[in-house]
């Protein structure tokens, strides 16, 4: 789809996106897999594995066409996890 | 010959009004001032009732034309865009923009050129439009974004554009706020205030709710209305409105999940079922359901659906095609993905069967893709890549291609070889090895070239179908030649082409015409220029036969440059007429190409001292209008005006206007043999101003030692003439002798290539240096072969050009008896060249169609408003097209502007027959 230019190299990576409202672990297979845990604040985190950054942005997306209003989207590093909030 | 694809009119189709609707006359209000801006912009996300609100809109303004388009991720490739577009112009003011829409047709149109003419076309269109573009989110072209930018700032002021999408475009939307270009909804606008939602509970819901019940509602909902029909729909026969509020309200689910499961229990089985099953589909019709679901009954089904208002939009009137409302349908599918993992590829299968029936490839290999049958879906590819190509859907193909895994396109020659047209098309060449050297290794592996020995014959050899064979080898064969040409490798080009033809099918007149005219441009481009013509001649030959006639008159050009070159007057202006021929043939004299042919005999006739006539032809191009023009012609016609300008002494005039050809060049696929700069070098040389001559040449690192090429020759024949100038100026030797060596080699060279035309011209250079050397004899005997060479095709300004002192030469050539009776027509023709009256000046950049209209309206003795009623504008609008049409004439009063009209002979209509310029009256 669209090219990057730049960035990091296009190996798979784990990402959490963060967003408000409950959502039905359902969602599990729509979200190409992600696994979906709710939390006690009312929030939903969507967590797995992610190809590359246009696999990011189809996801993305997916939450746009929902309405669901978004929190976060973290780059999960297997040993040391780091937040980048948005 | 292009087939029109058909157009899914479901797209074009302005959504219904629904029953029941709260009037929200704040947002309406907000959109009315879209019409004093050139972009409206509703952005927010799936179910804040953007469309809704813009079909209300629309349907309470009865006067507005409109046109609709509903976007779906299809339209990323920019024809289908474009071609979508301008269909909904059309669906608003039958027949709009048929210029840019015949343009999309055409193989080399530019959308650029598209775009400028759709401007163009715009501007002739009735008071207040407004188009709208419905999710437009689905657009991830960037070319488009840039386009549809370029649409936006050029818009003429009665156009008004809405985009509604649920994300900002990637257009410079906040350049255009802040100039306040820009009119927004967004969502906290478009949000249901607490009165808003009671109004829609109660007024059009029949809920009979208190105001404490709606006010949680709208809270828990936060105006979302697509929550909020939820809600409705949840509670409607209900016994107990409360319970079912404080039980949503006091819940933290995603509102939709919460929602849809109450509003699907609530279904009978049969229905929850087709609702699941049928979430797969993007649109629905009810025999597609039926295919789907595997039993009868989808179009009651779909029917019964609408009335009980379980989110289903319709698309047509006559009822035939829905589609679910985009969030109710990503609930359902999430549901099917889960609860049914194992049924989703079958469905996805009977969808791709049901669409591949009923032609529509795009969505068949969708769904083969998405039920991941890979196979399927490059059979599919495989089946549709003709008719693609023909409709240059360029972008959906490769993106097609894109998306087939590579293991299936092992052993699938036509896919390899359509994958690197798709690829090479965009003039790009990553990948392309990779897959023609895949196709060239199956074809090596069933039909061994004739040197292989046999025995190194694979095993699946001998069933392959000797039609497929030939189609691949071709196909190949074409994609080397274009890989080569892209690549600059003249050689490659040629030996590809010549294998091409070689292996295509003797009826394949497509193929047969591009393989020809790449080698009819490989030879022009080495000066071998009998060859290049026979290769072009059969080039015409075989695309007339395909049917591609505007491509016949690119190569008209073609021909007619290389007689020119080869001095054969008569013969190019023949061209140029069979060429108006087949425009007047085949559809209509606008034909693009046709108005090239018109600047090709201005050429000549100025050539011939007709100098009147050259500039009606320049007139009647102008007057077919650009979209009867190749890309190329732009610049052509800057040039031939300029040189109509040399010929009549302004020469002032002919520097700006080649300043302006240089400046719209397009480059085509042939040579440069006439480089603009170089003839603004001539023009300098006449004016006296050696220096600047001398500095193009010194940048063009031109030399008299040079080794000389044909594509170099006008230049050095330009710089010989400079070096002649400076010794008329200086008295000084060198230059003399300099051009008197460089005179002599390229006249060899040009002998020796057979362009008698420039032979002509170095006769009459060498002429006059011989004279500069004082040996009258030696001038006079060139002159004298000059003479002989060029009276027979009628040339004029070759000699007449050179001015007083070669026209004592010419009376002393006459004296001897050499050709007095041309000789005498040339020295009369020179005569009032000197001291002529000053020509009037052609009009810097062609008028549109609607600026002629006013033009010629200007020349009547109707007023501002009496014109504007006759053109159905507004004086607005007419005073745009006025002052646009005072600047491209560059005059400044309506008197000026008719006399203007009346010299460039702009107020007479083109004769449908000839396309030349006839009386109006």
């Amino acid at each position: 789809m669209t090219k990057t230019t730049g960035g990091p190299p296009p190996s798979p990576s784990r990402y959490e996106i963060r967003l408000r409202g409950r959502l039905d672990p359902r969602w599990t297979a729509w979200f190409d897999g992600m696994t979906l845990t709710t939390a006690d604040d009312g929030t939903t985190a969507l967590r797995g594995p992610v190809t590359d950054q246009a696999a990011l942005h189809g996801l993305l997306q997916k939450v746009r066409d929902l309405g669901l209003p978004l929190l976060s989207v973290t780059p999960l590093d297997a040993e040391h996890p780091r937040t980048v909030t948005t | 010959m292009v087939v029109t694809a058909p157009l899914l009119t479901t797209k074009l189709h302005v959504p219904r009004r629904r029953r029941g609707l709260v009037a929200r006359p704040r947002l309406s209000e907000r959109l009315d001032r879209g019409g004093d801006v050139a972009l409206t912009l509703v952005s927010a996300p799936a179910g804040f009732g953007k469309t809704t609100l813009l079909t209300e809109w629309l349907a309470t303004a009865d006067r507005r034309s409109t046109a609709w388009l509903s976007l779906d991720d299809r339209d990323n490739d920019p024809n289908t865009f474009w071609t979508y577009l301008i269909a909904a112009l059309q669906t608003a003011v039958p027949g709009v923009a048929a210029g840019a829409f015949a343009l999309l047709r055409e193989p080399h149109a530019s959308l650029d050129e598209v775009l400028a003419t759709l401007v163009n076309e715009l501007d002739a269109a009735p008071d207040d439009l407004v188009v709208v573009l419905d999710d437009y989110h689905a657009i991830a072209t960037p070319e488009i974004h840039e386009r549809m930018a370029f649409l936006v700032e050029h818009l003429p002021p009665h156009v008004h554009l809405v985009i509604a999408t649920r994300a900002d475009p990637a257009l410079p939307v906040a350049r255009w706020r802040g100039r306040g270009e820009l009119v927004e909804v967004r969502a906290d606008e478009l949000r249901f205030t607490a009165e808003e939602a009671a109004a829609y509970l109660n007024e059009a819901m029949g809920l009979a709710l208190t105001a404490e019940h709606s006010a949680a509602l709208e809270a828990r909902t936060e105006g979302w209305i697509a929550a909020l029909q939820l809600a409705a729909l949840s509670m409607q026969g209900r016994d107990d409105p409360a319970g079912f509020i404080a039980g949503f309200a006091g819940d933290d689910r995603y509102i939709v999940d919460y929602l849809a499961e109450e509003v699907l229990q609530r279904q009978p089985d049969d229905v929850q079922h087709f609702l699941l099953r049928t979430s797969i589909l993007n649109r629905l019709t009810g025999p597609l359901c039926d295919a789907v679901v595997g039993r009868d009954g989808g179009r009651p089904m779909l029917a019964g659906l609408e009335r009980a208002n379980l989110f289903l939009v319709p698309l047509d009137d006559r009822r035939s095609w829905y589609r679910y409302h985009h969030l109710f349908a990503d609930v359902l599918h999430a549901r099917l993905l889960a609860e049914q993992p194992d049924r989703v590829s079958e469905l996805h299968r009977r969808a791709s069967g049901w669409h591949a029936e009923h032609g529509e490839p795009s969505e068949a290999i969708r769904h083969a893709l998405a039920g991941g049958d890979a196979e399927r879906a490059a059979d599919l590819v495989e089946r549709a890549m003709p008719s693609a190509r023909q409709n240059r859907h360029d972008t959906t193909l490769r993106h097609w291609f894109k998306q087939l895994p590579e293991h299936v396109l092992r052993n699938r020659p036509v896919l390899r070889a359509g994958y690197a047209g798709a690829i090479l098309v965009h003039g790009e060449l990553d990948g392309v090895e990779e897959h023609l050297r895949d196709a060239e290794r199956w074809l090596d592996s069933v039909a061994p070239a004739d040197a292989a020995p046999p025995d190194t014959t694979p095993a699946a050899t001998g069933a392959e179908d000797p039609a497929l064979v030939r189609a691949v080898r071709s196909q190949v064969a074409v994609y080397r030649a274009a890989q080569a040409r892209i690549t600059g490798d003249l050689a490659g080009t040629m030996t590809h082409a010549q294998r091409l033809l070689n292996f295509a099918d003797p009826h394949d007149h497509l193929v047969r015409g591009s393989a020809a005219g790449l080698l009819g441009l490989a030879h022009w481009s080495s000066g071998e220029l009998t060859a290049a013509y026979r290769w072009w001649s059969d080039s015409r030959a075989q695309l007339e036969w395909a049917g591609h006639h505007s491509d016949t008159l690119g190569v008209s050009l073609a021909l007619a440059d290389i007689r020119i070159a080869q001095g054969r007057l008569g013969d190019a202006m023949a061209t140029y007429q069979d060429g108006l021929a087949v425009a007047a043939r085949h559809g209509s004299h606008t034909l693009r190409g046709a108005a090239d042919m018109h600047v090709g005999l201005s050429e000549l006739c100025r050539e011939r001292n007709e100098l009147e006539t050259a500039r009606e032809h320049l007139a009647a191009s102008t007057q077919l209008g650009e979209h009867a023009g190749l890309p190329q012609n732009r610049h052509r016609w800057r040039v031939a005006m300029a040189r109509l300008r040399e010929a009549e002494g302004d020469l002032d005039g002919a520097v700006e206007l080649l300043d302006e050809a240089e400046r719209c060049f397009v480059s085509d696929m042939f040579p440069d043999v006439r480089p603009i700069a170089a003839l603004r070098a001539r023009v300098w040389l006449a004016q006296g101003q050696l220096g600047k001559a001398f500095d193009w040449t010194r940048q063009g690192g031109l030399d008299p030692a040079d080794d000389l090429s044909y594509l170099r020759e006008f230049e050095h024949v330009t710089l010989a003439r400079a070096l002649l100038a400076e010794h008329a100026t200086s008295g000084d030797r060198t230059p003399l002798q300099q051009a008197t060596g460089l005179l002599d080699r390229l006249l060899a060279a040009a002998r020796d290539g057979g362009r008698a035309g420039t032979v002509i011209e170095l006769l009459v250079l060498r002429a006059l240096a011989h004279q500069h050397q004082g040996d009258v004899p030696g001038a006079l005997g060139a002159l004298e072969r000059a003479l002989q060479l060029a009276e027979p095709e009628g040339y004029v300004r070759i000699f007449v050009d050179e001015g007083p002192p070669l026209a004592a030469l010419l009376q002393a050539c006459a004296r001897q008896g050499a050709a007095p009776g041309y000789v005498r027509r040339l020295v009369s023709a020179g005569a009032p060249a000197g001291g002529g009256i000053p020509a009037p000046r052609g009009p810097v950049e062609p008028l549109s169609a609607r600026e002629l209209e006013v033009l010629r309206l200007l020349a009547t003795d109707l007023d501002g408003p009496g014109i504007a009623r006759e053109l159905f504008v507004s004086l607005n609008t007419l005073r745009t097209h006025t002052k646009n049409l005072y600047a491209k004439l560059g005059v400044n009063s309506r008197r000026a502007a008719v006399r203007r009209g009346e010299e460039l002979n702009l107020l007479a209509r083109p004769d449908p027959r000839s396309g030349r310029a006839v009386a109006d009256r």
